[in-house]
């Protein structure tokens, strides 16, 4: 057993201060560096003497015994050794601590790494030599809940925290900040130093309660605090001065550079976790700091459409809490200005301002600053709202509209009618004209009173229906679901009615063809001369916008025999069902025998207004038909007769004897046989000018009616359920309910509240409460 | 030195000495069995070392018990941490070849248990405690002394206190 190591005989195995002799020179090779001298005969040598000493039976009396009693088994052996271990560190380390004086900045920061290193290698090779003192008293001391006992490797970290880094830590720091310095200048360093001193701190980080685990203490008060507080005043000194010298653009740039710069220098040599706090501390003194001089610039960037500087203005601000909510009111008056501005400059030309060019101004507004919306401001949700409410804003309030909200849904209806007119067929692709539909979508979202759009664009579309001028049936079912989907079946309800009604009259005509054609051979009247070729549309009386004639009139023969044909045949399929004729809307085709087309043996055709052809047929039983022949005959009244009359003349279809002369019993007219016209077909069936303002007037009287309507129901509607309710609740409520269809006055309200109460079906009750009666 | 096992096995070869100087030749992966070696083998770097091992405190005799016990168990997974816990320790249970392996006489017994220590061998350490604790299971502190062969240098007062101290172990 008393063989002989390298390094002489082995210590008697009780003796403390011989077996401590024998080990010191070891461990301080070790310490010193491992390869020089050390072999594994040495190491085996070093750990046996040290495992003979854990193990010694010391001489036993009686009384030792009894003095270990309290501990319940057996004495465990290596205190002396460890606290010998503990002397020798301390001295060690103050030795290292001292040398380390005579190096600053770099070269100190090259020294600490290299002693650490030493130092921690050196440390898990005691850790494996005391690996009996680990096993036995180290563990036993710690079972029993000991405090400051740590492994020998731990112990190693202990002392170094104590002797060596609480004495150094500042120099080192202060030489690691000068080099991040130098490298955020833009010099290149060694960029390794800095990882290792970040591994040595964070090492030293132990866990009380488990020494096997490191925490983040020590890193975080000794290298990540004083690594925060040289970051900001290094970018506050920057930005400030960069600030003063340069434009506000060019500080965005370099802010959203070093931002950049900042996060690629975590994982080059810095802890994954200073992420976030490294990052709120730039974005407080690169943004936080400046943003009043950015939100500054804000309406420069936005005045000269300077998409990308606003996109980075974006990028940084949203970095700050509340950094965007000025710059989205800024945006939004912007926006608002911009509208008005630009449905300013369309008014110029005129009150008569044409429907595709207004509609087009608020379009092109709205898509520059979408566009702008998605590409600088990410598609931000709060953005995207600030640009409808500026939208809003002014789709429903400008210049055009001062005299009422009304005049954008009627601009915009009266275009969607001109898309969806045949005439329009030159540009009308499928696709394109769906696009169109989809713009006019764009801005009826905003439009604030969708009665009115509704209404011109119901008549609009029963004119279509009835004239057959309309383009595209995919295109007018694919309006009526838009609507639909922006407002519900409601809405559209009319709408698709009236779709409905002429596709079914026309399955109906087709029928009806084949019910004449067998009735006019039982008759024995030959197709070709005796009967009128007429196509009928049936069209339901609550849902079409359509008024009686304001005429009397009385058809032409030929007309009553076919019609009447028509009503047998319909009131075969229908019986109870009355048959209002919507005469004024009614029209037709005539060929003008008497006269030719230029060089040629064709006659003209006319299409005329069923009006015009009763007037025209007078022709056929006579040269010259009077004024007063004419009134007799057709019982037109004067305000639909004479119009037509005229429209005759200016054509030069009729010749008024003598000439010139007005519409007036005693006028005389005759056929003009020398009628040349330049086409075929010539269209006398245009509706006059003043006829269609006064369509528009009359349109919007309705609209007033319709809304005291849609309130007084609201009113019913809310307060059959709500039974009793104070006024202004009420009031409230109901602006609520309508609130999609337009915006409703106050005192239209409690107009319309007023009338409920005189017609009894609601009475004022005690304080400010109203009542409904069943 | 290692380089004549060569030939024949493609396995390393540590040259250890044993206390009364007599070369045994290892596989370096039976050597490592003992985690004072393998750390060690770690601390010089990690290659298989040429230089004779010094195993100052296991004769001959007793090391090559050792090592024909590390043979039969080269294969078996390191202990892990939870291995230590409860279930391992608590049962006396030895599987067949290490039972067979521990019919020696009582100073062989002692002597492996106390090179398993020094070599630090935990495996084979345990085995060795429980075939001692199986000795014991069972038997009168007088049986007991009879079979280690101890004599009773107690007074009857220490006897009393040890009894007392101990009277939770009891087995009543």
């Amino acid at each position: 057993m008393a063989s002989g190591g390298p390094m002489g005989p082995m210590p008697a195995k009780d003796d403390v201060r011989a077996t401590w002799k024998y080990i010191e020179p070891g461990v301080d090779k070790i310490m010193s560096g491992l390869r020089d001298g050390m072999d594994m005969g040495m190491y085996m040598a070093l750990y046996t003497v040290i495992h003979n000493f854990c193990t010694a039976q010391k001489a036993l009396g009686g009384s030792h015994f009894q003095a270990n009693n309290s501990r319940g088994g057996a004495h465990l052996l290596g205190e002396d050794l460890y606290h010998l271990l503990i002397q020798y560190l301390r001295k060690h380390l103050q030795e290292i601590q001292k040398k380390s004086k005579e190096h600053s900045d770099e070269a100190l920061l090259v020294y600490y790494i290299k002693q650490w290193q030493r130092f921690t290698t050196a440390g898990e090779l005691n850790n494996h030599l005391f690996r009996y003192l680990n096993r036995h008293w180290v563990k036993r001391e710690l079972d029993e809940g000991k405090k400051h006992i740590y492994d020998i490797y731990t112990l190693h970290l202990v002392r170094w925290k104590e002797d060596m880094f609480a004495a150094t830590h500042q120099n080192v720091m202060n030489a690691v900040l000068k080099l991040v310095e130098k490298q955020r200048n833009g010099e290149t360093i060694e960029q390794s130093h800095i990882k290792s001193v970040v591994d040595s701190f964070v090492s030293l980080g132990l866990d009380e309660t488990d020494y096997q685990k490191n925490n983040l203490d020590v890193y975080k008060e000794y290298f990540e605090r004083p690594f925060l507080a040289a970051t900001a005043e290094y970018y506050k000194n920057e930005s400030k001065q960069f600030l003063a010298e340069n434009s506000v653009v060019d500080y965005m740039k370099k802010a959203e550079a070093r931002l950049e710069e900042e996060k690629q220098r975590v994982p080059l040599y810095l802890l994954e976790e200073i992420m976030g706090p490294l990052m709120r501390e730039c974005e407080r003194v690169l943004i936080k700091d400046h943003s009043q001089a950015l939100r500054e610039e804000f309406q420069i960037l936005l005045d000269n459409d300077k998409q990308e500087d606003l996109g980075r203005m974006y990028k940084l601000l949203a970095r700050i809490p509340e950094g965007l909510d000025p710059l989205r009111t800024r945006f939004e008056t912007h926006v608002r200005k911009a509208g008005l501005a630009a449905v300013e400059k369309v008014a110029q030309e005129g009150e008569n301002v044409e429907p595709r060019t207004y509609v087009h101004a608020l379009l092109d507004v709205h898509e520059k600053y979408q566009d702008l919306v998605n590409f600088a401001f990410n598609g931000e949700s709060e953005f995207v709202r600030s640009l409808d409410n500026a939208c809003r804003e002014f789709v429903n309030r400008n210049k055009l509209c001062r005299s009422g909200s009304n005049k954008s849904p009627e601009l915009l209806s009266k275009y969607t009618d001109t898309l969806m007119k045949k005439s329009n067929a030159k540009m009308t692709e499928e696709d394109d004209l769906e696009n169109l539909l989809v713009q006019i979508m764009t801005i009826f979202k905003y439009i604030e009173d969708k009665d009115v759009f509704q209404k011109f664009y119901s008549r609009a579309l029963a004119k279509r229906l009835v004239q057959t001028t309309s383009a595209s049936d995919d295109a007018e079912t694919s309006m009526i679901s838009k609507l639909k989907e922006a407002c519900g079946f409601e809405y559209t309800n009319k709408l698709q009615r009236m779709f409905q009604d002429i596709q079914t009259s026309k399955d109906m005509n087709i029928s009806y063809k084949e019910h004449q054609h067998k009735m006019l051979e039982d008759e024995g009247v030959s197709e070709r001369k005796g009967a009128i070729d007429a196509t009928y549309q049936i069209l339901g009386t609550g849902f079409w916008p359509l008024n009686p004639p304001t005429t009397p009139f009385t058809p032409p023969q030929q007309i009553v025999d076919t019609y009447n044909r028509f009503i047998f045949f319909y009131n075969q399929k229908h019986s109870g069902r009355k048959l209002t004729w919507l005469w004024h809307l009614c029209k037709g085709e005539m060929r003008m025998n008497c006269a030719k087309m230029p060089n040629s043996k064709v006659s003209p055709t006319l299409q005329v207004s069923t009006f015009q052809m009763a007037v025209l047929l007078l022709f056929n039983d006579s040269e010259t038909v009077s004024y007063d022949e004419m009134v007799e005959a057709t019982n037109l009244n004067k305000e639909w007769l004479d119009p037509n009359i005229a429209m005759f003349i200016k054509s030069r279809v009729l010749i008024a004897e003598p000439e010139g002369a007005k519409p007036n019993p005693g006028t005389v007219y005759k056929v003009n046989t020398a009628y040349r016209p330049k086409k075929l077909k010539t269209n006398l069936n245009i509706s006059v000018q003043s006829v269609q303002k006064q369509e528009a007037e009359d349109t919007h009287k309705t609209i007033e009616e319709d809304r005291k309507l849609l309130l007084q129901s609201a009113i019913v509607r809310i307060m059959k359920s709500r039974k009793k309710m104070k006024h202004q609740q009420l009031v409230s409520e109901t602006i609520q309910q309508v609130k999609n269809r337009f915006q409703p006055k106050v005192p239209d309200i409690k107009k319309c509240i007023d009338i409920l109460l005189e017609k009894e079906y609601l009475e004022r009750l005690e304080g400010e409460e109203i009542g409904y009666l069943a | 030195m290692a380089a004549n096992a060569q030939p024949t096995d493609a396995q390393p070869k540590i040259t250890l000495v044993s206390s009364d100087n007599q070369k045994i030749l290892v596989d370096r992966d039976i050597a490592e069995r003992s985690v004072l070696l393998k750390h060690m083998i770690q601390d010089f770097g990690g290659e298989t070392p040429d230089q004779d091992i010094p195993i100052h405190n296991v004769n001959e005799v007793v090391l090559k018990k050792v090592i024909e016990w590390c043979e039969h168990h080269r294969a078996d997974p390191p202990a892990t941490a939870e291995d230590d816990s409860d279930n391992r320790k608590k049962s006396t249970d030895i599987e067949e070849w290490d039972q067979k392996f521990m019919q020696v006489d009582q100073e062989m017994l002692f002597e492996i248990i106390l090179a398993a220590n020094y070599l630090d061998i935990k495996p084979l350490l345990d085995v060795g405690c429980k075939t001692v604790a199986n000795m014991i299971k069972g038997k009168s502190p007088d049986e007991i002394r009879k079979t280690f062969n101890i004599t009773n240098d107690f007074t009857p007062e220490e006897e009393d206190q040890i009894r007392r101290e101990n009277e939770w172990a009891e087995d009543r």
